[in-house]
Protein backbone atom coordinates (compact mmCIF):
# COMPACT_ATOMS: atom_id res chain seq x y z
CA UNK A 1 0.00 0.00 0.00
CA UNK A 2 1.18 3.46 -0.65
CA UNK A 3 1.94 5.37 2.17
CA UNK A 4 -0.91 6.94 3.93
CA UNK A 5 -2.28 10.78 3.36
CA UNK A 6 -5.59 10.50 6.14
CA UNK A 7 -5.48 8.67 9.06
CA UNK A 8 -8.28 8.07 11.56
CA UNK A 9 -7.21 6.71 14.94
CA UNK A 10 -9.64 5.41 17.11
CA UNK A 11 -12.16 8.14 16.66
CA UNK A 12 -15.03 7.89 19.30
CA UNK A 13 -18.05 10.53 18.84
CA UNK A 14 -21.17 10.57 21.09
CA UNK A 15 -24.42 12.76 20.96
CA UNK A 16 -25.67 12.72 24.77
CA UNK A 17 -26.64 9.07 25.01
CA UNK A 18 -25.50 7.47 21.50
CA UNK A 19 -22.55 6.44 21.21
CA UNK A 20 -22.12 7.02 17.07
CA UNK A 21 -18.50 5.98 16.53
CA UNK A 22 -17.03 3.59 18.89
CA UNK A 23 -13.66 3.50 17.85
CA UNK A 24 -13.11 3.91 13.85
CA UNK A 25 -9.53 3.67 12.88
CA UNK A 26 -8.48 3.43 9.24
CA UNK A 27 -6.50 5.38 6.82
CA UNK A 28 -5.97 5.98 3.19
CA UNK A 29 -3.20 6.06 0.63
CA UNK A 30 -2.28 8.65 -1.37
CA UNK A 31 -4.11 8.59 -4.97
CA UNK A 32 -6.70 5.89 -2.90
CA UNK A 33 -10.58 5.82 -3.26
CA UNK A 34 -12.25 4.45 -0.44
CA UNK A 35 -15.86 3.50 -0.37
CA UNK A 36 -17.43 3.37 2.99
CA UNK A 37 -20.87 1.10 2.92
CA UNK A 38 -23.61 0.42 5.49
CA UNK A 39 -26.85 0.32 6.89
CA UNK A 40 -28.11 3.69 8.13
CA UNK A 41 -27.00 5.06 11.75
CA UNK A 42 -23.83 2.82 11.44
CA UNK A 43 -21.63 6.11 11.43
CA UNK A 44 -20.48 6.59 8.28
CA UNK A 45 -21.54 10.32 8.15
CA UNK A 46 -20.67 11.31 11.34
CA UNK A 47 -17.22 9.72 10.35
CA UNK A 48 -17.10 11.66 7.40
CA UNK A 49 -17.67 15.13 9.37
CA UNK A 50 -14.99 14.11 11.99
CA UNK A 51 -12.57 13.75 8.73
CA UNK A 52 -13.77 17.46 7.73
CA UNK A 53 -13.35 18.58 11.19
CA UNK A 54 -17.44 19.59 11.38
CA UNK A 55 -17.72 17.55 14.16
CA UNK A 56 -14.78 17.18 16.97
CA UNK A 57 -13.67 13.52 18.08
CA UNK A 58 -14.59 13.06 21.53
CA UNK A 59 -11.33 10.96 21.26
CA UNK A 60 -9.14 9.53 19.05
CA UNK A 61 -7.24 11.24 16.00
CA UNK A 62 -7.78 12.58 12.61
CA UNK A 63 -4.60 13.75 11.35
CA UNK A 64 -3.66 14.44 7.28
CA UNK A 65 0.14 14.00 6.44
CA UNK A 66 0.72 13.83 9.98
CA UNK A 67 -0.91 16.77 11.52
CA UNK A 68 -4.13 18.20 11.50
CA UNK A 69 -5.93 19.36 8.22
CA UNK A 70 -5.67 22.90 7.81
CA UNK A 71 -8.55 24.86 6.37
CA UNK A 72 -10.46 23.57 3.46
CA UNK A 73 -7.10 20.87 3.01
CA UNK A 74 -10.24 18.40 3.19
CA UNK A 75 -13.11 18.95 0.31
CA UNK A 76 -16.15 17.94 1.01
CA UNK A 77 -19.63 17.19 -0.91
CA UNK A 78 -22.99 16.66 0.58
CA UNK A 79 -26.20 14.36 -0.17
CA UNK A 80 -27.84 17.72 -0.94
CA UNK A 81 -25.70 19.71 -2.23
CA UNK A 82 -25.99 22.58 0.40
CA UNK A 83 -24.95 24.87 -2.74
CA UNK A 84 -24.94 28.76 -1.58
CA UNK A 85 -28.39 29.86 -2.06
CA UNK A 86 -27.48 33.33 -2.31
CA UNK A 87 -25.06 32.95 -5.18
CA UNK A 88 -24.72 31.77 -8.93
CA UNK A 89 -23.00 28.50 -9.67
CA UNK A 90 -19.44 30.90 -9.98
CA UNK A 91 -20.19 32.54 -7.18
CA UNK A 92 -20.18 29.23 -5.34
CA UNK A 93 -17.11 28.15 -6.61
CA UNK A 94 -15.38 31.32 -5.94
CA UNK A 95 -16.19 32.56 -2.43
CA UNK A 96 -13.64 29.81 -0.86
CA UNK A 97 -11.10 31.69 -3.11
CA UNK A 98 -11.59 35.02 -2.10
CA UNK A 99 -12.63 34.58 1.25
CA UNK A 100 -10.00 32.14 2.49
CA UNK A 101 -7.45 32.10 0.27
CA UNK A 102 -7.58 35.74 -0.13
CA UNK A 103 -7.45 35.44 -4.10
CA UNK A 104 -8.07 38.77 -5.94
CA UNK A 105 -11.59 38.62 -7.83
CA UNK A 106 -10.73 38.00 -11.39
CA UNK A 107 -8.05 35.36 -10.18
CA UNK A 108 -10.39 33.44 -8.60
CA UNK A 109 -12.77 33.81 -11.34
CA UNK A 110 -10.51 32.31 -13.72
CA UNK A 111 -9.84 29.65 -11.38
CA UNK A 112 -13.54 29.23 -10.67
CA UNK A 113 -14.80 29.43 -14.53
CA UNK A 114 -12.49 26.36 -15.39
CA UNK A 115 -13.01 23.89 -12.43
CA UNK A 116 -17.17 24.41 -13.57
CA UNK A 117 -15.91 23.81 -17.18
CA UNK A 118 -14.09 20.70 -16.45
CA UNK A 119 -17.78 19.40 -14.57
CA UNK A 120 -18.77 20.20 -17.45
CA UNK A 121 -20.93 23.27 -17.02
CA UNK A 122 -18.84 26.00 -18.62
CA UNK A 123 -22.61 27.34 -19.65
CA UNK A 124 -24.47 27.21 -16.32
CA UNK A 125 -22.02 30.34 -14.86
CA UNK A 126 -24.48 33.01 -13.76
CA UNK A 127 -27.52 30.42 -12.88
CA UNK A 128 -28.45 30.58 -9.89
CA UNK A 129 -28.93 27.08 -7.63
CA UNK A 130 -32.54 27.11 -8.31
CA UNK A 131 -31.93 27.01 -11.70
CA UNK A 132 -30.23 24.09 -11.92
CA UNK A 133 -31.08 20.50 -12.13
CA UNK A 134 -29.64 18.23 -9.30
CA UNK A 135 -26.92 16.79 -10.89
CA UNK A 136 -25.83 20.23 -12.31
CA UNK A 137 -25.83 21.76 -8.29
CA UNK A 138 -23.86 18.35 -7.03
CA UNK A 139 -21.17 19.24 -10.04
CA UNK A 140 -21.35 22.62 -9.28
CA UNK A 141 -20.56 21.29 -5.48
CA UNK A 142 -17.92 19.20 -6.30
CA UNK A 143 -16.22 21.87 -8.47
CA UNK A 144 -16.47 24.09 -5.63
CA UNK A 145 -15.06 21.86 -3.19
CA UNK A 146 -11.97 21.18 -5.56
CA UNK A 147 -11.37 24.96 -6.42
CA UNK A 148 -9.36 24.81 -3.29
CA UNK A 149 -7.10 22.15 -4.13
CA UNK A 150 -7.87 19.64 -0.96
CA UNK A 151 -5.56 16.78 -0.94
CA UNK A 152 -8.57 14.49 0.23
CA UNK A 153 -12.48 14.72 -0.90
CA UNK A 154 -14.96 13.01 0.76
CA UNK A 155 -19.04 12.06 -0.82
CA UNK A 156 -21.35 11.69 2.02
CA UNK A 157 -24.00 9.96 -0.20
CA UNK A 158 -23.62 12.03 -3.33
CA UNK A 159 -25.97 10.25 -5.28
CA UNK A 160 -29.00 9.81 -3.16
CA UNK A 161 -30.63 12.40 -3.62
CA UNK A 162 -30.84 12.55 -6.84
CA UNK A 163 -33.54 11.22 -9.70
CA UNK A 164 -32.21 7.63 -11.57
CA UNK A 165 -31.41 9.69 -14.94
CA UNK A 166 -29.11 12.14 -13.17
CA UNK A 167 -26.78 10.04 -10.83
CA UNK A 168 -24.48 9.18 -13.81
CA UNK A 169 -23.31 12.86 -14.88
CA UNK A 170 -22.41 12.83 -11.12
CA UNK A 171 -20.82 9.39 -10.42
CA UNK A 172 -18.91 10.65 -14.28
CA UNK A 173 -16.91 13.27 -12.70
CA UNK A 174 -16.52 11.45 -9.55
CA UNK A 175 -14.63 8.74 -11.57
CA UNK A 176 -12.79 11.06 -13.61
CA UNK A 177 -11.23 12.50 -10.24
CA UNK A 178 -10.26 9.40 -9.06
CA UNK A 179 -8.87 8.56 -12.46
CA UNK A 180 -6.63 11.70 -11.95
CA UNK A 181 -5.32 10.53 -9.15
CA UNK A 182 -7.49 12.30 -6.06
CA UNK A 183 -7.48 10.78 -2.99
CA UNK A 184 -11.44 9.94 -2.06
CA UNK A 185 -13.28 9.13 0.20
CA UNK A 186 -16.82 8.13 -0.44
CA UNK A 187 -19.76 7.25 1.17
CA UNK A 188 -22.16 5.59 -1.14
CA UNK A 189 -24.55 2.57 -2.03
CA UNK A 190 -23.77 2.69 -5.72
CA UNK A 191 -21.84 -0.61 -5.53
CA UNK A 192 -21.24 -0.87 -9.45
CA UNK A 193 -19.01 2.42 -9.04
CA UNK A 194 -17.25 1.32 -5.59
CA UNK A 195 -16.79 -2.23 -8.04
CA UNK A 196 -15.62 0.05 -10.82
CA UNK A 197 -13.93 2.73 -8.64
CA UNK A 198 -12.86 2.08 -5.27
CA UNK A 199 -8.90 1.00 -4.12
CA UNK A 200 -11.22 -1.22 -1.17
CA UNK A 201 -14.48 -1.22 0.10
CA UNK A 202 -15.59 -0.24 3.91
CA UNK A 203 -18.07 -2.25 5.97
CA UNK A 204 -19.40 -0.57 8.99
CA UNK A 205 -21.33 -1.47 11.30
CA UNK A 206 -22.66 0.03 14.99
CA UNK A 207 -20.01 2.53 14.67
CA UNK A 208 -17.35 0.16 13.82
CA UNK A 209 -15.63 -0.82 10.57
CA UNK A 210 -16.44 -4.37 10.54
CA UNK A 211 -14.84 -5.79 7.58
CA UNK A 212 -12.15 -3.64 4.48
CA UNK A 213 -11.23 -5.19 1.74
CA UNK A 214 -10.36 -5.02 -1.80
CA UNK A 215 -13.52 -4.81 -4.35
CA UNK A 216 -13.12 -8.40 -5.69
CA UNK A 217 -12.44 -10.13 -2.53
CA UNK A 218 -15.53 -7.45 -0.56
CA UNK A 219 -18.27 -8.73 -3.21
CA UNK A 220 -16.99 -12.05 -3.83
CA UNK A 221 -16.46 -13.06 -0.55
CA UNK A 222 -16.84 -11.29 2.15
CA UNK A 223 -15.82 -12.81 5.50
CA UNK A 224 -18.81 -11.01 7.94
CA UNK A 225 -22.36 -12.26 7.70
CA UNK A 226 -23.47 -9.29 8.52
CA UNK A 227 -21.75 -7.83 5.17
CA UNK A 228 -23.25 -10.89 3.44
CA UNK A 229 -27.00 -9.90 4.52
CA UNK A 230 -26.53 -6.15 3.65
CA UNK A 231 -24.63 -6.97 0.48
CA UNK A 232 -27.92 -9.06 -0.13
CA UNK A 233 -30.03 -6.16 0.35
CA UNK A 234 -28.58 -3.67 -1.18
CA UNK A 235 -28.58 -4.81 -4.57
CA UNK B 1 -74.10 65.28 1.26
CA UNK B 2 -71.21 67.14 3.42
CA UNK B 3 -72.18 69.63 5.20
CA UNK B 4 -69.09 72.16 4.73
CA UNK B 5 -65.83 71.17 3.62
CA UNK B 6 -63.38 73.86 2.64
CA UNK B 7 -61.71 72.75 -0.27
CA UNK B 8 -59.40 75.56 -0.26
CA UNK B 9 -58.59 75.01 3.18
CA UNK B 10 -57.62 71.61 2.53
CA UNK B 11 -55.28 72.73 -0.18
CA UNK B 12 -53.97 75.08 2.12
CA UNK B 13 -53.03 72.92 4.70
CA UNK B 14 -51.30 70.13 2.06
CA UNK B 15 -49.25 72.43 1.02
CA UNK B 16 -48.19 74.68 4.55
CA UNK B 17 -45.28 74.52 6.05
CA UNK B 18 -46.19 73.07 9.56
CA UNK B 19 -47.25 69.80 7.06
CA UNK B 20 -44.67 69.16 5.15
CA UNK B 21 -42.25 69.83 7.74
CA UNK B 22 -44.39 67.62 10.29
CA UNK B 23 -44.33 65.10 7.28
CA UNK B 24 -40.56 64.97 6.82
CA UNK B 25 -39.86 64.69 10.51
CA UNK B 26 -41.90 61.69 11.04
CA UNK B 27 -40.53 59.97 7.94
CA UNK B 28 -36.90 60.85 9.36
CA UNK B 29 -37.75 59.39 13.19
CA UNK B 30 -39.33 56.36 11.23
CA UNK B 31 -35.99 55.60 8.99
CA UNK B 32 -33.76 56.42 11.98
CA UNK B 33 -35.18 55.02 14.44
CA UNK B 34 -35.82 51.39 12.28
CA UNK B 35 -32.19 51.42 11.20
CA UNK B 36 -31.53 52.17 14.77
CA UNK B 37 -33.63 49.16 15.67
CA UNK B 38 -32.34 46.76 12.98
CA UNK B 39 -29.22 47.02 14.54
CA UNK B 40 -30.04 46.45 18.08
CA UNK B 41 -32.36 44.05 16.96
CA UNK B 42 -29.87 41.49 15.01
CA UNK B 43 -27.35 42.50 18.69
CA UNK B 44 -30.17 40.68 20.44
CA UNK B 45 -31.60 37.98 17.51
CA UNK B 46 -27.53 36.93 17.83
CA UNK B 47 -27.75 37.37 21.83
CA UNK B 48 -30.55 34.71 21.80
CA UNK B 49 -28.67 32.40 20.30
CA UNK B 50 -25.35 33.02 22.91
CA UNK B 51 -23.79 30.27 24.65
CA UNK B 52 -23.59 32.43 27.70
CA UNK B 53 -27.31 32.34 30.15
CA UNK B 54 -26.56 35.96 31.14
CA UNK B 55 -26.43 37.12 27.60
CA UNK B 56 -29.68 35.03 26.44
CA UNK B 57 -31.55 36.21 30.26
CA UNK B 58 -30.58 39.93 29.05
CA UNK B 59 -32.37 39.79 25.79
CA UNK B 60 -35.35 38.01 27.66
CA UNK B 61 -35.72 40.99 29.78
CA UNK B 62 -35.47 43.43 27.14
CA UNK B 63 -37.54 41.98 24.54
CA UNK B 64 -40.32 41.79 28.05
CA UNK B 65 -40.09 45.23 29.24
CA UNK B 66 -40.43 46.81 25.75
CA UNK B 67 -43.18 44.94 24.69
CA UNK B 68 -45.07 44.64 27.79
CA UNK B 69 -45.61 48.31 28.40
CA UNK B 70 -46.88 50.77 26.00
CA UNK B 71 -45.38 52.79 23.57
CA UNK B 72 -46.82 56.20 24.89
CA UNK B 73 -45.98 55.54 28.51
CA UNK B 74 -42.52 54.34 27.14
CA UNK B 75 -42.31 58.28 25.64
CA UNK B 76 -43.19 59.94 28.07
CA UNK B 77 -41.29 58.51 30.42
CA UNK B 78 -38.22 59.05 28.56
CA UNK B 79 -39.13 62.76 27.97
CA UNK B 80 -40.41 63.46 31.49
CA UNK B 81 -38.59 61.08 33.64
CA UNK B 82 -35.32 59.62 32.56
CA UNK B 83 -34.39 64.24 33.03
CA UNK B 84 -35.39 63.72 36.78
CA UNK B 85 -33.76 60.24 37.42
CA UNK B 86 -30.39 61.01 34.98
CA UNK B 87 -29.59 64.54 34.93
CA UNK B 88 -27.49 63.57 31.80
CA UNK B 89 -31.00 64.22 30.20
CA UNK B 90 -31.80 66.98 31.32
CA UNK B 91 -29.61 69.20 29.43
CA UNK B 92 -30.95 71.18 26.12
CA UNK B 93 -29.44 68.63 23.36
CA UNK B 94 -31.97 65.96 24.36
CA UNK B 95 -35.14 67.73 22.43
CA UNK B 96 -38.51 66.05 21.60
CA UNK B 97 -36.97 64.14 18.28
CA UNK B 98 -34.05 62.67 20.00
CA UNK B 99 -36.82 61.42 22.91
CA UNK B 100 -39.27 59.81 20.79
CA UNK B 101 -35.64 58.67 18.64
CA UNK B 102 -34.64 56.79 21.66
CA UNK B 103 -38.07 55.50 22.75
CA UNK B 104 -38.91 54.23 19.02
CA UNK B 105 -35.63 52.66 18.48
CA UNK B 106 -35.38 50.87 21.95
CA UNK B 107 -39.88 49.75 21.59
CA UNK B 108 -39.13 48.54 17.76
CA UNK B 109 -35.79 46.94 18.48
CA UNK B 110 -37.65 44.39 21.00
CA UNK B 111 -39.80 43.48 18.09
CA UNK B 112 -36.93 43.54 15.15
CA UNK B 113 -35.22 41.10 16.95
CA UNK B 114 -38.09 38.69 17.19
CA UNK B 115 -38.08 39.16 13.31
CA UNK B 116 -34.14 38.95 12.41
CA UNK B 117 -34.20 35.56 14.61
CA UNK B 118 -37.24 33.89 12.48
CA UNK B 119 -34.95 35.09 9.05
CA UNK B 120 -31.72 33.53 10.94
CA UNK B 121 -33.32 30.21 11.46
CA UNK B 122 -35.28 30.19 8.25
CA UNK B 123 -31.88 29.59 6.76
CA UNK B 124 -31.36 25.87 5.99
CA UNK B 125 -28.60 24.83 8.09
CA UNK B 126 -27.16 22.76 5.93
CA UNK B 127 -25.51 26.45 3.99
CA UNK B 128 -23.26 26.49 7.53
CA UNK B 129 -22.29 23.08 6.99
CA UNK B 130 -21.40 23.53 3.85
CA UNK B 131 -19.60 26.99 4.40
CA UNK B 132 -17.55 25.66 7.38
CA UNK B 133 -16.54 22.87 5.06
CA UNK B 134 -14.76 25.31 2.84
CA UNK B 135 -13.21 27.14 5.85
CA UNK B 136 -15.05 30.29 5.78
CA UNK B 137 -14.75 31.78 9.66
CA UNK B 138 -18.20 32.31 11.74
CA UNK B 139 -18.36 35.76 10.74
CA UNK B 140 -17.70 35.06 6.83
CA UNK B 141 -20.51 32.45 7.27
CA UNK B 142 -22.40 34.96 8.04
CA UNK B 143 -22.12 37.34 6.41
CA UNK B 144 -22.12 36.10 3.10
CA UNK B 145 -24.20 33.25 3.47
CA UNK B 146 -26.14 33.29 6.10
CA UNK B 147 -27.38 37.57 6.50
CA UNK B 148 -28.35 37.70 3.00
CA UNK B 149 -30.43 35.10 2.60
CA UNK B 150 -32.05 36.13 6.00
CA UNK B 151 -32.45 39.15 4.62
CA UNK B 152 -35.09 37.75 1.88
CA UNK B 153 -37.06 36.35 4.67
CA UNK B 154 -36.93 39.89 6.70
CA UNK B 155 -37.78 42.58 4.44
CA UNK B 156 -41.59 41.51 4.40
CA UNK B 157 -42.28 42.14 8.03
CA UNK B 158 -39.81 44.73 8.58
CA UNK B 159 -41.99 46.58 5.89
CA UNK B 160 -44.78 46.36 8.27
CA UNK B 161 -42.58 47.70 11.18
CA UNK B 162 -41.91 50.89 9.00
CA UNK B 163 -45.45 51.56 8.87
CA UNK B 164 -46.04 51.07 12.29
CA UNK B 165 -43.35 53.07 13.46
CA UNK B 166 -44.34 55.14 11.08
CA UNK B 167 -47.61 55.58 12.66
CA UNK B 168 -46.58 55.49 16.32
CA UNK B 169 -44.53 58.87 15.68
CA UNK B 170 -48.16 60.59 15.89
CA UNK B 171 -47.66 59.81 19.19
CA UNK B 172 -44.80 62.23 20.06
CA UNK B 173 -47.13 64.93 19.13
CA UNK B 174 -47.75 64.42 23.24
CA UNK B 175 -44.06 65.67 23.95
CA UNK B 176 -44.65 68.29 21.73
CA UNK B 177 -42.83 67.24 18.56
CA UNK B 178 -43.86 69.17 15.66
CA UNK B 179 -45.20 66.14 13.44
CA UNK B 180 -47.82 65.81 11.84
CA UNK B 181 -50.54 65.37 13.95
CA UNK B 182 -49.15 68.43 16.03
CA UNK B 183 -49.51 70.67 12.66
CA UNK B 184 -53.12 69.31 12.07
CA UNK B 185 -54.25 69.95 15.77
CA UNK B 186 -52.83 72.94 15.52
CA UNK B 187 -54.16 74.21 12.51
CA UNK B 188 -58.01 72.27 13.42
CA UNK B 189 -57.64 74.63 16.83
CA UNK B 190 -57.55 77.92 15.22
CA UNK B 191 -59.96 77.70 12.23
CA UNK B 192 -62.14 74.82 13.95
CA UNK B 193 -62.34 72.95 10.54
CA UNK B 194 -61.49 69.24 11.84
CA UNK B 195 -62.18 67.70 8.14
CA UNK B 196 -60.15 69.88 6.20
CA UNK B 197 -57.13 69.61 9.17
CA UNK B 198 -57.16 65.75 9.44
CA UNK B 199 -57.67 64.99 6.27
CA UNK B 200 -54.61 66.95 4.80
CA UNK B 201 -52.64 64.83 7.75
CA UNK B 202 -54.38 61.44 6.11
CA UNK B 203 -53.37 62.51 3.16
CA UNK B 204 -49.70 62.32 4.11
CA UNK B 205 -49.25 59.04 5.75
CA UNK B 206 -50.85 57.37 2.78
CA UNK B 207 -48.14 59.22 0.05
CA UNK B 208 -45.29 58.69 2.33
CA UNK B 209 -46.63 54.69 2.79
CA UNK B 210 -47.29 54.24 -0.64
CA UNK B 211 -43.85 55.15 -1.47
CA UNK B 212 -42.53 52.69 1.10
CA UNK B 213 -44.63 49.80 -0.55
CA UNK B 214 -42.64 50.64 -4.02
CA UNK B 215 -39.35 50.85 -2.06
CA UNK B 216 -40.27 47.23 -0.54
CA UNK B 217 -41.28 45.40 -3.93
CA UNK B 218 -37.94 46.86 -5.34
CA UNK B 219 -35.96 45.80 -2.59
CA UNK B 220 -37.43 41.99 -2.44
CA UNK B 221 -36.74 41.46 -6.29
CA UNK B 222 -33.49 42.70 -5.41
CA UNK B 223 -33.21 39.39 -2.86
CA UNK B 224 -34.84 37.13 -4.79
CA UNK B 225 -32.32 34.50 -6.15
CA UNK B 226 -32.21 33.73 -9.82
CA UNK B 227 -30.57 35.10 -12.60
CA UNK B 228 -33.82 36.82 -14.39
CA UNK B 229 -34.89 38.36 -10.52
CA UNK B 230 -38.59 38.24 -11.55
CA UNK B 231 -39.77 35.10 -10.80
CA UNK B 232 -40.65 34.01 -7.05
CA UNK B 233 -42.00 36.53 -5.33
CA UNK B 234 -41.83 36.25 -2.02
CA UNK B 235 -44.04 38.35 -0.52
CA UNK B 236 -47.23 39.96 -2.22
CA UNK B 237 -47.02 43.35 -3.34
CA UNK B 238 -49.02 44.75 -0.84
CA UNK B 239 -47.94 44.49 2.61
CA UNK B 240 -50.35 43.24 5.25
CA UNK B 241 -51.23 45.83 7.39
CA UNK B 242 -50.12 45.03 10.69
CA UNK B 243 -52.42 45.10 13.72
CA UNK B 244 -50.75 45.57 16.48
CA UNK B 245 -51.25 48.50 19.05
CA UNK B 246 -48.55 49.17 20.54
Amino acid sequence: MSEAILRADAVHKRYGELEVLRGVSFEVGRGEVKVIIGPSGSGKSTLLRCLALLEEPDAGDVSLEGRRPGRAEVGMVFQRFNLFQNMTALGNVMIGLTEVRKLAKREAREQATELLARVGLQDKTSQYPDELSGGQQQRVAIARALVMKPKVMLFDEPTSALDVELVREVLDVMEELANDGMTMVVVSHELRFAHHVASSILMMDEGVVIEEAPPERFFSAPEHERTRRFLALVE
Amino acid sequence: MLASFDTHLFWEALSSDPYWKGALLALALTVVSLAAAVVIGFALALGRGSRFRAVRSFVFFYNWLFRATPTLLQLVFVWYALPQLWPVFAGSWFTPFEAAFVTLSLNEAAYMSEIVRAGLLSVDPGQEVAARALGLTRRQVLRRVIVPQAIRIIIPPTGNEFITLLKLTSLASVISLQELLTASQQLAAVKFQYPEAYLAALVYYLAIVSVLMMLQARLERRYTFTSARRRRTVAPAIPALSHDAR
